[in-house]
């Protein structure tokens, strides 16, 4: 792969995207968080579209456009939507505090930096994409487990998601576009599905806490 | 080829959801099932008379791996078609099921078998998306019912899994990169032959950072401990014959996706590392199930973890290697996808005649149903591996593999293990099985059922007697696919 264009560029957008996934954790605001990750995707989306204009690949084009429609666009509209109908309270509840959280969200940066640097026969920015993204990939793990409701363990999923789609394109320039329109449907279906549930869920359980989820406890 | 195989139950799956009476439901649904069994075995003839098929730009193939996977899918989807039309009749005649969700299960079920067979004939990336895709159409099977404790298994299953999966894809494009890198600026390849043909010049530390995220990820969705917590939920909340689905056919194809990256990685890491991993995660999945089953009150997730403990064997089988572990665990793996079905089958009977899950409130099923209740024993035989059943033969090949490889430790474990679930597993069933009725239950389920059990029989009985020919050929052939020198 030769040197790309504006890799600078490219640089500085990734280092957006590491700062806006902090800005999920650390928010106390359930709806700041989908702000970040509305945010978050409008940078993929941007990244896609370099790498698009750079490779001169069309298909990329589409993809960069479906992340804006899907990711920044439907699928925050999903949260808020869930949000208003379920009348989620605005306050984050989670099983460990804004602050350590962050502590821990930077030791996972760093962990995935050193894992990163032991890959041979990476180019700087590659070596750079793929430590963010799999940060990124801990991170949401991470927000996952230690958030109450429901809704903020979707987040998290996608966070992951946002993390893998960083690692696709500016690794490998994009995967074959059949392939990136699956994993589109995939994700949106899945959290259809998941938005359905957890309306199933606060129906059955009166509530989208799942610390109240216990009934099948051994 | 291919294209028709996967046509037939999506094809199936419309048809039902656009039916009016429910005897027009149940014929649809058979019909289909019998037209995706045969295309299914056509596809196995075909590749195993003229070698790998490849059809539309790359993205589906088949090779002997795919139709191994193609023969078990069909084989037990089958099995299960017929069965859902007894189980669901029963639950429509007693009003707890209606017409509406009827139309839905027969739907999600012919989508949920497309997906199972998408696996098996796809590329490394086309597989990531069906096995999300198996996840996406389950889980809405799984709360069919929407009582409270299926809702929090499928949320559950949901959250769980779609982590799993999201991992995988990261091994997933982690393995594109290493491709990309060998092919250098090209587009990558992502068919599973050109890639085994250069996976000994990939580079060797981002393989093993892929195949751990591989492993974890498919390993979520295939039930190996720590991360199985979900399957017990999962497939004891879940309606009985889909529990049959998840348990028999489910769990193989992430361990499938499994096996297939190992092809990939072991090349370039040498075979000790992804051999060790397998290991580890497999004793671990075969151990934590002794407990849980030797304690356990409820029979259907009695099933379930006797599930975990079978793909820990299976890995078990793969991470021993060499043609005999590789052979036997590829055989563990079509003996456990007719067995478990049917004691899902029996179970589910007992559920809908008893009403309860419990164990300890079950007793005197030969007696109130005899066909059931003879089953339930034969099959309990069968999965804790006692002769002369497919298990037996399949475990043996494992642990003979692990012995000639020099690995006592943890071959004497497993054995170990396998011993102490054959006690706990084949008392609770003979408890439920044996003495006198503690109810009025009286009568089978119905034919369908019954029809489905025996079939089944056939094929958990026939491997531990005499391997026809034709299977040992077959499992040969797959062999000589995932062999790593």
């Amino acid at each position: 792969m030769g040197i790309m264009f504006g890799s600078e560029l490219m640089e500085s957008i990734i280092a957006l995207i590491m700062v806006s996934t902090f800005m999920v954790l650390g928010s106390k605001q359930l709806h700041t968080s989908v702000s970040a990750f509305q945010f978050q995707s409008f940078l993929l989306a941007c990244i896609a579209g370099i790498v698009a204009f750079s490779t001169g690949r069309i298909d990329i084009y589409i993809v960069a456009v479906l992340t804006l429609i899907i990711k920044a666009i439907l699928i925050p509209y999903l949260f808020v939507y869930v949000i208003r109908e379920l009348k989620v309270k605005r306050e984050v509840e989670l099983f460990i505090n804004i602050s350590p959280s962050l502590l821990i969200g930077g030791v996972l940066v760093v962990i995935s930096y050193y894992l990163v640097r032991s890959i041979g026969n990476n180019s700087q920015l590659s070596s750079y994409a793929l430590s963010t993204s799999m940060a990124m990939v801990l991170i949401g793990m991470f927000f996952m487990i230690t958030r109450k409701k429901a809704i903020s363990q979707m987040l998290g999923i996608l966070i992951m998601e946002n993390g893998l789609f960083l690692a696709a394109i500016s690794l490998t320039y994009g995967m074959p576009l059949l392939v990136e329109v699956g994993i589109f449907f995939d994700i949106l279906v899945g959290t259809l599905i998941m938005g359905v549930l957890i309306f199933r869920i606060n129906t059955t359980f009166e509530t989208i806490d799942t610390d109240r989820l216990t009934t099948l406890m051994e | 080829m291919i294209k028709y195989l996967l046509l037939a139950p999506v094809l199936t799956g419309i048809l039902c959801l656009i039916s009016k009476k429910q005897k027009q439901i149940e014929i649809i649904n058979l019909l289909g099932s019998v037209a995706t069994l045969l295309l299914g075995l056509a596809l196995v003839i075909s590749v195993f008379q003229d070698g790998v098929i490849v059809t539309w730009k790359d993205v589906l193939f088949a090779d002997a791996f795919s139709a191994y996977l193609v023969l078990i899918v069909s084989l037990v989807g089958f099995a299960t078609s017929v069965y859902s039309v007894g189980y669901m009749g029963y639950e429509i005649k007693h009003g707890a099921m209606d017409l509406k969700r009827l139309r839905l299960y027969y739907c999600l079920f012919h989508i949920f078998m497309f997906s199972m067979l998408l696996v098996g004939v796809t590329n490394i990336l086309g597989l990531w998306i069906a096995i999300e895709l198996t996840t996406l159409v389950s889980a809405p099977l799984i709360i069919l019912y929407s009582k409270k404790s299926s809702v929090e298994a499928a949320w559950k299953y949901l959250i769980i899994c779609t982590v799993g999966i999201t991992f995988a894809l990261f091994g997933t494009i982690l393995t594109y990169y290493a491709a990309v890198q060998v092919f250098d600026g090209s587009e990558g390849a992502i068919d599973w032959l050109s890639l085994v043909s250069v996976a000994d010049q990939f580079d060797p530390v981002l393989m093993k950072i892929a195949f751990i995220f591989v492993l974890i990820g498919y390993g979520t969705k295939a039930g190996l401990a720590p991360m199985h917590t979900w399957l017990p939920d999962a497939h004891s909340e879940a309606p009985s014959p889909v529990s049959a689905m998840l348990s028999g056919v489910l769990l193989n194809c992430a361990m499938y996706a499994i096996i297939r990256f190992r092809t990939l990685t072991a090349p370039s890491t040498g075979t000790e590392f992804t051999s060790n991993l397998m290991i580890a995660f497999g004793l671990l999945s075969v151990g934590i199930a002794v407990p849980f089953i030797i304690l356990q009150k409820d029979y259907k997730r009695l099933l379930a973890y006797s599930s975990v403990e079978h793909m820990g064997i299976i890995a078990i089988g793969i991470g021993f290697g060499g043609i005999l572990g590789i052979s036997g665990a590829l055989l563990h793996m079509f003996n456990h996808a007719m067995t478990k079905p049917l004691m899902f089958f029996g179970a589910g009977n007992v559920l809908l005649k008893y009403g309860t899950k419990e164990i300890d409130k079950v007793s005197g099923v030969v007696r109130s149903m005899p066909f059931t209740g003879t089953m339930l024993l034969l099959g309990g035989l069968a999965i804790t591996g006692a002769p002369p059943f497919g298990i037996f033969i399949s475990e043996f090949m494992v642990l003979a593999a692990g012995f000639s490889q020099g690995n006592i430790i943890s071959t004497v474990l497993v054995l170990l293990f396998i011993i102490m679930i054959f006690a706990g597993f084949f008392s609770h069933i003979s408890r439920m099985a044996l003495g006198t009725p503690n109810s009025d239950v009286r009568g089978e389920v119905s034919r369908w059922t019954l029809g489905a059990m025996a079939l089944l029989m056939v094929f958990v009985l026939v491997p531990g007697l005499y391997i026809p020919p034709q299977l040992y050929e077959m499992i040969m052939k797959v062999v000589e696919v995932l062999v790593v020198p």
